[in-house]
C-alpha cells in the first residue's frame, strides 16, 4: 500500500495555516525548516492575471530520488505504507553531504541551519496514522484543501491529475500526489 | 512524559473569526494547539490560532509591573510590585479626577480581546463606576459602512448567513477578502463550496488578492477611493436599461426619484455615465456596462461591499451607493440575495456583560453633531466622546480645540494604539503631552513603552470567558482556561477588581463571581440550554432548518414588520441626513471627489495610492512579531511592475514610503498584482523610528491621515505617497 496525499490548489488561499500546525505539531522552530511549504503562482500581465497556490511537502515517491542518492542508506522506504523515512543518526549532515536534497525534484528534504542539520522532512504524520489520524495538516486546512490516504483510494475519489500550474510531475519519481487544479479564468 | 491534558477554548482576538482550539496541556505548559475535528460546522482555526503557543511564551510578555524611569517612550522601566502599580494608578485616577474632573481621564480602549468578561469592557465598567470618563467614537474598521447602514436600513443587523451565498446565482466581492480577513470562520470555505456549483464570482479591487486568486471568474481592478462612481454609474445603466425592479422599489423604499434626478443629471447637468465614470474608476466604460447588467439580471445576486473601500474619506458613500444599487435590484430579503450595509448576520455577538453602571460623562451631552441620533441600535452618538482618529489632536488642543475635555490621562487597555490609530509622529507628540498613562498588556508593544505604569495581563489561554463569532455565526464558543496565569500576569478584570476597593468602589464586580456572571449571561442568550454542559464541551452549535436571511420577514410582511428606519422603508434618500445639511454626507449616495485622493493636486508631489489592508498574520499587531507567523508574510510594499520600472526599484529592494506625514522603510514586492498608481502595505506595524524618523517596523499609520468623514469613516485608504528606492 502506498500512502499519498490529494491537493486542492482551486481551494488553497494561501493562508499557511497548514504549514503553522505542522510545525507547531512536530515542534519546529521558525526560520530552520519548513516540512510543508506554500507554492504561489503568478502568470500574466496586468490586467489579465493568474494566480493560484498549493501546499507541498514530501510526496513520498513510489520511486524516491532521494534513496539511491543518499551515500550511507540513510533514507527508506516504509513497505507497510510507502512511507519515505530518514535515520537522523546516520545522516551525514548538509554540510558533508546534502546530496539527497539536490536528487529531490521538489526539494523536500530539509535542513536546518543551526547545529548538526541533519536532514528532515515530511514523515506524512506517521505518529497520528499509528493513531488512527491523518496528517495535522489534513485536520488543519479552514478550505478542506488537502487529503491523505492510500493513493489508489485518492484516485479513485478526486481523479488522476498528477500536474497543475507550478508542479511538474517527475515520472521517473512518481510522487504518491494527486490533485485538483484551478482554472485559469482571469487570464481570459 | 504523560498523557497531555486537552482544553477547549477559542481565540478572542479581532481577527474576523471565531474558531476552536483544541489545547495540548502537560505539566501545566501548552505543547501543541489543535482546532476543531468534530461535528459540522467544523470551527477551523487559522494560521494565527495554530501559532498561539509562540504568543503565549513570547520572550516580549510582561512578566511583571512595570514603572517607567526612563523618558517616556524610551522603554526603560523599573520592576515593582503589584501593591505600588496599583496604588499609583488609583492615586493617579483620583488627582486627575479631583483636579479636573472625570471628563480628562481618556479610555483608549482597543479590540485586543472580544471575550464577554475580559478586555476593554473590565476597564468600561470600573471608569463608569468611579464616576466617569471620555471614551472615543469611530471604530476603524467600519465606522463608514455602520453609518451607511444606519442611515439606509435602520440596523446594524443586515448581513445574510455564510451558507445562503450558495443560494445565489452571482456574487460580487467588492473590496472583501475572507480569505484573509475570514470575516466569520468558513466564510471562504463556502465560497469555495459556491464556485464549484457554477455560482459566478466577480472580484473588484485595486489588488488582485487572495479571494480573487481562488474564487473569482473576473477581477475588476479599480481606483481607490472612486467605488461611488463606479456604482453610481452602474445605477445609470440600469436605469437607462430600465432593469430596475420598480415594484421593489415602490413597495419598500422612499426616495429613489430624488438618487435618479442625481444619476440621470436633472439635479446637477452631470449623467452619471459609463464614460463618466471611466475617468474617474480606470474602469473601461464596456466593463460597468457589463456588470451593472449582469448584476441587475441574475437575481438572487449578492453584492457584497466590504469594509475596506469605505475605510475612506467619504467612505459612508460607497456603502450608500452599494445598498442603493442592492435595493434597485430587489436583492434584499430572499434567498441569495445580500442587503450589505453593515452585515452582521445573527444576534450571537450581542452577548454582552449587563452594563453595571453608566458613564456619567456622558448624561445629558447633546447628540453629536451629524449623527443619526434619531435611530437606536448603534453605538451612542453622544457629544461627549471623541473620534478615534482626534484623540491625538484633542490631547493636544483639549477643549479650546473645539473638543468635550481636557485629556490628562490615557487608560489603555487592549490597544496597541500609536500601531493602530492614523499619524503615529502626532500621536508620540501628544502622548508626551499626557500628565499619566497607564496600559494593561501581555506584551512590550511601542504602545506599552510609553506608559507611566505597565500592568501584565494574562491571555485569553490563562483565563476562563465565554464568546460568540466576529459577525454573528450561530454558535457560542465556551472559553476554557488551559494553563494558570503566567509570571505575574493578571486578568483585565482581576486587576479592575483590585483597584476598586483603592478608588472608593466597594463592590466592582457586583457580588458575582466570574462563573456566576459567565451563567448569567450564557442564560440571557437564550440559545444555551444548559451551562454546565456548554462549559464541558465548549461550543454550542445551534441547528438552523434554513440559513439565515436579513429582513425576510419585512420583505414578505412589510405591514407588520417595516424597516427600523424612520420611515419604516429603506431610506435611498434618508430625511435625517438631509436635516444635517452637510455637503459630505447628502441624503441619497453620491459620488465625492475627496482630498488625498487620485484627482487631489498633491498627487503631483506624491502620485501613488496607498491602501493600508489587513496583514495576514497580524489580527492588526496583536499577532505581531510571532516567529512562525514573521515568516509566512513578511510586511511589504506592493507596487505594479510598471511603477516600480519608472523608479528603477526590483523586486526586494529596500525602498522608502513616505508623505508629508511620515516616512517607513520596507521591502519592495514588485508584482502584477496590483494595479497601476496604487501601492498597498498591511496595516498594524511595530513602529521602530531611526535617528532620522524613518520607521523600520511596518508602521503605516506612520502615512496615514488624522482625518475621518463626517459619519465617521476613518480615511486610511485616502493615502497619497511616494516610493523611492534607497
Ligand atoms: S491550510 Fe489549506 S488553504 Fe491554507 S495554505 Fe495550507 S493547503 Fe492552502
Amino acid at each position: 500500500m502506498q500512502l499519498g496525499f490529494y491537493i486542492d490548489q482551486s481551494r488553497c488561499i494561501n493562508c499557511h495555516t497548514c504549514a503553522v500546525a505542522c510545525k507547531d505539531w512536530h515542534n519546529i522552530p521558525a526560520g530552520s525548516v519548513n516540512w510543508r511549504w506554500v507554492v504561489s503562482v503568478e502568470q500574466g500581465k496586468y490586467p489579465r492575471v493568474f494566480v493560484a497556490f498549493f501546499a507541498l511537502s514530501c510526496l513520498h515517491c513510489a520511486k524516491p530520488a532521494c534513496i539511491p542518492a543518499c551515500p550511507v542508506g540513510a533514507i527508506t522506504k516504509r513497505q507497510a505504507d510507502g512511507i519515505v523515512l530518514v535515520d537522523r543518526d546516520a545522516c551525514l549532515g548538509k554540510e558533508d553531504c546534502g546530496l539527497c536534497r539536490e536528487a529531490c525534484p521538489y526539494k523536500a528534504p530539509q535542513f536546518a541551519t543551526d547545529g548538526e542539520a541533519k536532514m528532515q522532512m515530511c514523515h506524512l504524520c506517521a505518529d497520528r496514522w499509528q493513531e488512527g489520524r491523518k496528517p495535522v495538516c489534513v485536520e488543519a486546512c479552514p478550505m478542506r484543501a488537502l487529503d491523505a490516504g492510500p493513493l489508489d483510494k485518492l484516485e479513485a475519489r478526486y481523479g488522476m491529475l498528477k500536474q497543475v500550474p507550478g508542479f511538474v510531475y517527475a515520472a521517473e519519481s512518481r510522487p504518491s500526489v494527486v490533485f485538483k487544479a484551478r482554472q485559469p479564468e482571469l487570464l481570459q | 512524559m504523560g498523557e497531555a491534558r486537552i482544553i477547549t477554548t477559542s481565540c478572542s482576538h479581532d481577527c474576523g473569526g471565531r474558531c476552536l482550539l483544541r489545547v495540548h496541556v502537560h505539566d501545566g505548559k501548552i505543547v501543541r494547539i489543535e482546532t476543531d475535528d468534530g461535528e459540522a460546522p467544523q470551527l477551523r482555526a487559522c494560521l494565527r490560532g495554530r501559532a498561539y503557543r509562540q504568543r503565549i511564551y513570547s520572550p516580549d510578555r510582561l512578566k511583571y509591573p512595570l514603572k517607567r524611569v526612563g523618558a517616556r517612550g524610551e522603554g526603560k522601566f523599573q520592576r515593582i510590585s503589584w501593591d505600588e502599580a496599583l496604588d499609583t494608578v488609583a492615586n493617579e485616577l483620583l488627582r486627575v479626577r479631583s483636579m479636573y474632573g472625570n471628563a480628562s481621564i481618556l479610555l483608549l480602549a482597543g479590540s485586543g480581546s472580544q471575550a464577554v468578561l475580559h478586555g476593554a469592557g473590565a476597564v468600561e465598567r470600573l471608569l463608569a463606576k468611579f464616576g466617569g470618563y471620555t471614551r472615543t467614537w469611530g471604530i476603524p474598521s467600519f465606522e463608514g459602512a455602520l453609518f451607511a447602514s444606519m442611515a439606509t436600513y435602520g440596523t446594524m443587523m443586515t448581513g445574510n448567513a455564510r451558507e445562503d451565498l450558495l443560494n445565489a446565482r452571482l456574487i460580487v466581492m467588492w473590496g472583501w477578502n475572507p480569505a484573509v480577513t475570514v470575516w466569520d470562520t468558513n466564510t471562504a470555505y463556502i465560497l469555495a463550496r459556491a464556485k464549484e456549483k457554477g455560482t459566478r464570482i466577480i472580484s473588484i479591487d485595486p489588488r488582485l488578492i487572495e479571494s480573487t486568486a481562488v474564487f473569482a471568474a473576473e477581477w475588476i481592478p479599480i481606483r481607490p477611493g472612486t467605488d461611488a462612481a463606479m456604482l453610481v454609474a452602474m445605477a445609470y445603466v440600469i436605469m437607462e436599461r430600465r432593469l430596475e425592479d420598480r415594484q421593489f422599489l415602490e413597495k419598500y423604499t422612499v426616495g429613489f426619484d430624488k438618487f435618479r434626478d442625481y444619476v440621470l443629471g436633472v439635479e446637477d447637468g452631470i449623467p452619471k455615465t459609463p464614460t463618466w465614470a471611466e475617468k474617474i474608476t480606470g474602469i473601461p466604460r464596456a466593463t460597468i456596462e457589463k456588470l451593472a447588467i449582469e448584476y441587475a439580471t441574475s437575481k438572487p445576486a449578492a453584492l457584497i461591499p466590504g469594509w475596506g473601500p469605505a475605510r475612506g474619506s467619504r467612505g459612508e458613500q460607497f456603502t450608500r451607493a452599494a445598498c442603493t444599487i442592492i435595493a434597485m435590484t430587489g436583492n434584499i430579503g430572499i434567498a441569495g440575495g445580500y442587503a450589505g450595509g453593515f452585515m452582521r448576520a445573527f444576534h450571537s455577538r450581542e452577548m454582552v456583560m449587563p452594563r453595571g453602571a453608566r458613564n456619567p460623562v456622558e448624561e445629558g451631552a447633546p447628540p453629536r453633531p451629524y449623527s443619526l441620533y434619531k435611530l437606536r441600535g448603534a453605538a451612542k452618538p453622544t457629544s461627549a466622546r471623541i473620534h478615534s482618529v482626534k484623540v491625538y489632536d484633542a490631547i493636544l488642543r483639549g477643549r479650546a480645540g473645539g473638543y468635550p475635555c481636557d485629556p490628562k490621562m490615557a487608560y489603555i487597555v487592549a490597544s496597541n494604539f500609536l500601531c493602530s490609530y492614523p499619524n503615529t509622529n502626532q500621536g508620540i507628540k501628544a502622548f508626551q503631552k499626557l500628565e499619566f498613562i497607564v496600559v494593561h498588556e501581555q506584551r512590550m508593544t511601542p504602545t506599552a513603552r510609553f506608559a507611566d505604569i505597565l500592568l501584565p495581563v494574562n491571555t485569553f489561554m490563562e483565563r476562563e470567558d465565554i464568546i460568540s463569532p466576529w459577525l454573528g455565526s450561530p454558535y457560542y464558543l465556551f472559553m476554557n482556561k488551559a494553563i494558570d496565569s503566567l509570571y505575574e500576569s493578571k486578568s483585565d478584570r482581576d486587576i479592575c477588581a483590585e483597584l476598586a476597593p483603592r478608588l472608593g468602589i466597594a463592590d466592582y464586580r457586583d457580588g458575582r463571581s466570574n462563573e456566576e456572571w459567565l451563567r448569567i449571561i450564557t442564560q440571557q442568550t437564550g440559545d444555551i440550554p444548559d451551562f454546565d454542559s456548554f462549559k464541558a464541551k465548549g461550543y454550542v452549535k445551534l441547528k438552523v432548518d434554513e440559513p439565515f436571511v436579513a429582513f425576510r420577514e419585512q420583505i414578505e410582511d412589510p405591514v407588520a414588520h417595516p424597516f427600523p428606519t424612520l420611515s419604516g422603508k429603506i431610506e435611498i434618500y434618508c430625511p435625517h441626513l438631509a436635516e444635517m445639511e452637510n455637503p459630505l454626507i447628502p441624503p441619497i449616495a453620491k459620488y465625492l471627489p475627496v482630498p488625498d485622493g487620485f484627482s487631489d493636486p498633491l498627487s503631483k508631489k506624491y502620485p501613488l495610492q496607498l491602501v493600508t489592508v489587513h496583514h495576514k498574520p497580524a489580527t492588526h499587531t496583536t499577532m505581531e512579531r510571532i516567529p512562525w507567523l514573521d515568516e509566512v508574510e513578511p510586511r511589504r510594499v506592493w507596487i505594479n511592475t510598471r511603477d516600480a520600472e519608472t523608479r528603477g526599484i526590483s523586486n526586494g529592494d529596500r525602498v522608502l514610503v513616505f508623505n508629508d506625514r511620515g516616512k517607513m522603510l520596507m521591502a519592495a514586492n514588485v508584482t502584477e498584482r496590483i494595479m497601476p498608481g496604487v501601492v498597498s502595505i498591511g496595516h498594524g506595524g511595530w513602529f521602530e523610528l531611526d535617528a532620522n524618523g524613518v520607521d523600520h517596523g511596518g508602521c503605516t499609520n506612520i502615512l496615514t491621515p488624522s482625518e475621518h468623514s463626517p459619519g465617521g469613516a476613518w480615511c486610511t485608504n485616502t493615502v497619497l505617497v511616494e516610493v523611492r528606492k534607497v
